[in-house]
């Protein structure tokens, strides 16, 4: 069977690569960066003492 | 231990009182008012269904006026608003610094709202694309598109100046969204329009837009906030930072060919409805890894659901998350999609992602941001339980029951003995049970409205009374 290809899907094909090479580039820098390596960890505790109002009054909203 | 404990009090000393927020306000409040006009939208839509000659002979609120209207002002107005603004408050935060440019935060949010008004009058006024999700007149769309450039400028140059170098997953999602946002929203709104791209070409377009507008909009801006809020909610660190990258980049693989499914057994070639249908599947990856890490946080902290609302909408968007993402793939199968395609089953699944999953996620941000950067306590917790138990019974009414219609929807049309009228009639129950659905889940629109706007005015008082006595 014949299967037609729409001009449209080569567009689609186009911006898949974009975005897969994109986010491989990335991911790889990322690597590089040790987000997977053995302090990836850090980010999940220093983001729980970056707000200075919940800092000071913890109990303002949630008892 | 000691050392993140160490690095993480002084990071709360250095981000002291560096934060204006005035951006934050302004996309929040806005957002908010939105959510309750197009709120009063929806109700009408619902109501046409019931009674299909409802406000029938005025143009502007025709069902194909409306419609458009309901849609792009649920996503554009509400969703996206409220979850840049969520952004405008967290990023600062996690980067240890202050906001690149409140004044372009601010000029932004005015652009938001000429925008949101301009739509408001034109697909009234019956100036539209009649693309799904894409529906707004190209002049408007090209304001979104500067609007979202002025967003993404900020939002970098703030991550840019940032003083760790480690960034926290939900900078990762919200920076994917400010990416992939340009491309999908290039490709709905104006490569659809570009010369020679008709019929299906366009319509593969279209989809591929739709369904990426849902998935690398607003999954990752949601889940950018269900990953900040639900540690700072529930006071607990998440389960694991590197799970979560995992899930960010699974996401960041699998997710943009996923839109032809809305196209299977349609005139595409069969390679590209297989090929959406297998990356249709593998999506159940980045989805477990996320629902797992959500709820393994949560762990020994389920007591709290009790007393906090933020954490309620978190916990219940993010089961929302789970049920529409086993949807999606099932959906996808060629089998399950000759039954459900086109059937009110896809608005009862768009309403689960959209509603309660994603706006359940950026309430709970509104309600836990609100209090804080107008240094005052919530209006009230009673009222905000209210607004959460009538958006969670009005949402399961209307999502089962369009789950539960659109499977019968799509047996009595794939009965050629049954003719199509009486399908419609048939779905009459359905569509009052929608209706007064929608009726609760208004009134929890309305609670929250006036639950967050009150927690506003009694800040800015308090803030103008400390400001008389010193």
């Amino acid at each position: 069977m014949t299967d037609y290809t729409y001009p449209s899907v080569y567009f689609a094909y186009f911006l898949f690569a974009l975005l897969a090479g994109g986010a491989l580039f990335f991911f790889l820098r990322s690597l590089k960066d040790g987000y997977l390596g053995p302090n990836s960890e850090d980010p999940k505790y220093r983001m729980m003492h970056d707000d200075p109002d919940s800092e000071r009054n913890p109990a303002r909203h949630e008892k | 231990m000691a050392t993140q404990q160490g690095s993480a009090s002084a990071a709360a000393l250095a981000n002291q009182d560096i934060h204006q927020d005035t951006t934050v306000k302004w996309f929040l409040l806005g957002a908010v008012g939105y959510f309750a006009i197009v709120g009063i939208i929806a109700l009408i839509i619902a109501a046409k269904f019931v009674w299909p000659q409802f406000l029938g002979t005025i143009p502007y609120f025709t069902y194909g006026r409306m419609r458009p209207l309901h849609v792009n002002g649920m996503l554009f107005g509400w969703l996206l608003a409220a979850d840049m603004g969520l952004a405008y408050y967290f990023v600062p935060r996690l980067c240890g610094v202050k906001l690149w440019s409140e004044k372009l935060g601010v000029a932004t949010s005015i652009l938001w709202n000429i925008i949101i008004i301009s739509a408001i009058f034109t697909l009234l006024g019956g100036y539209q694309k009649g693309f799904e999700y894409a529906d707004l007149p190209t002049p408007v769309a090209v304001l979104v598109v500067i609007a979202w450039v002025m967003f993404g400028f900020n939002i970098f140059a703030t991550i840019l100046t940032r003083k760790y170098n480690q960034m926290y997953v939900s900078t990762w999602y919200l920076m994917g969204t400010i990416l992939w946002t340009a491309f999908v929203y290039l490709t709905g709104n104006f490569a659809t329009l570009l010369p020679g791209i008709t019929g299906v070409n366009q319509a593969n377009l279209n989809w591929m837009y739709t369904h990426n507008a849902v998935g690398l909009i607003f999954t990752p801006a949601g889940l950018a906030v269900a990953y900040y809020f639900i540690p700072r909610a529930s006071n607990s660190p998440l389960y694991s930072h590197k799970l979560s990258m995992i899930g960010f980049w699974s996401l960041a693989f699998v997710y943009v060919w996923t839109g032809a499914h809305h196209m299977l057994h349609g005139p595409i070639s069969q390679w590209l409805q297989t090929i959406s249908i297998v990356f249709s599947v593998m999506l159940l990856i980045p989805v477990w890894a996320v629902v797992y890490n959500f709820i393994a946080t949560m762990k020994g902290q389920w007591h709290q659901l009790g007393d906090n609302v933020s954490l309620k909408f978190l916990m219940s968007g993010t089961i929302f998350y789970l049920l529409t993402c086993f949807q999606g793939p099932m959906h996808s199968l060629r089998s399950v999609n000759a039954i459900v395609s086109k059937t009110d089953w896809i608005p009862g699944h768009a309403h689960m992602a959209v509603l309660g999953t994603f706006s359940f996620l950026a309430m709970a941000g509104v309600y836990y941001v609100i209090p804080r950067i107008f240094k005052t306590t919530l209006h009230s917790e009673s009222l905000a339980n209210w607004s959460f138990w009538l958006f969670l019974i009005g949402g399961l009414g209307m999502f089962t029951a369009l789950w539960l219609g659109g499977f019968w929807q799509g047996w009595q049309w794939n009965n050629p003995s049954i003719p199509f009228i009486d399908t419609v009639v048939a779905l009459q129950p359905v569509w009052m049970v929608r209706f007064l659905s929608g009726i609760i889940i208004f009134l929890g629109i309305v609670l929250f409205m006036f639950n967050i706007v009150s927690t506003a005015i009694s800040g800015g008082r308090n803030a103008s009374e400390a400001t008389a006595r010193s």
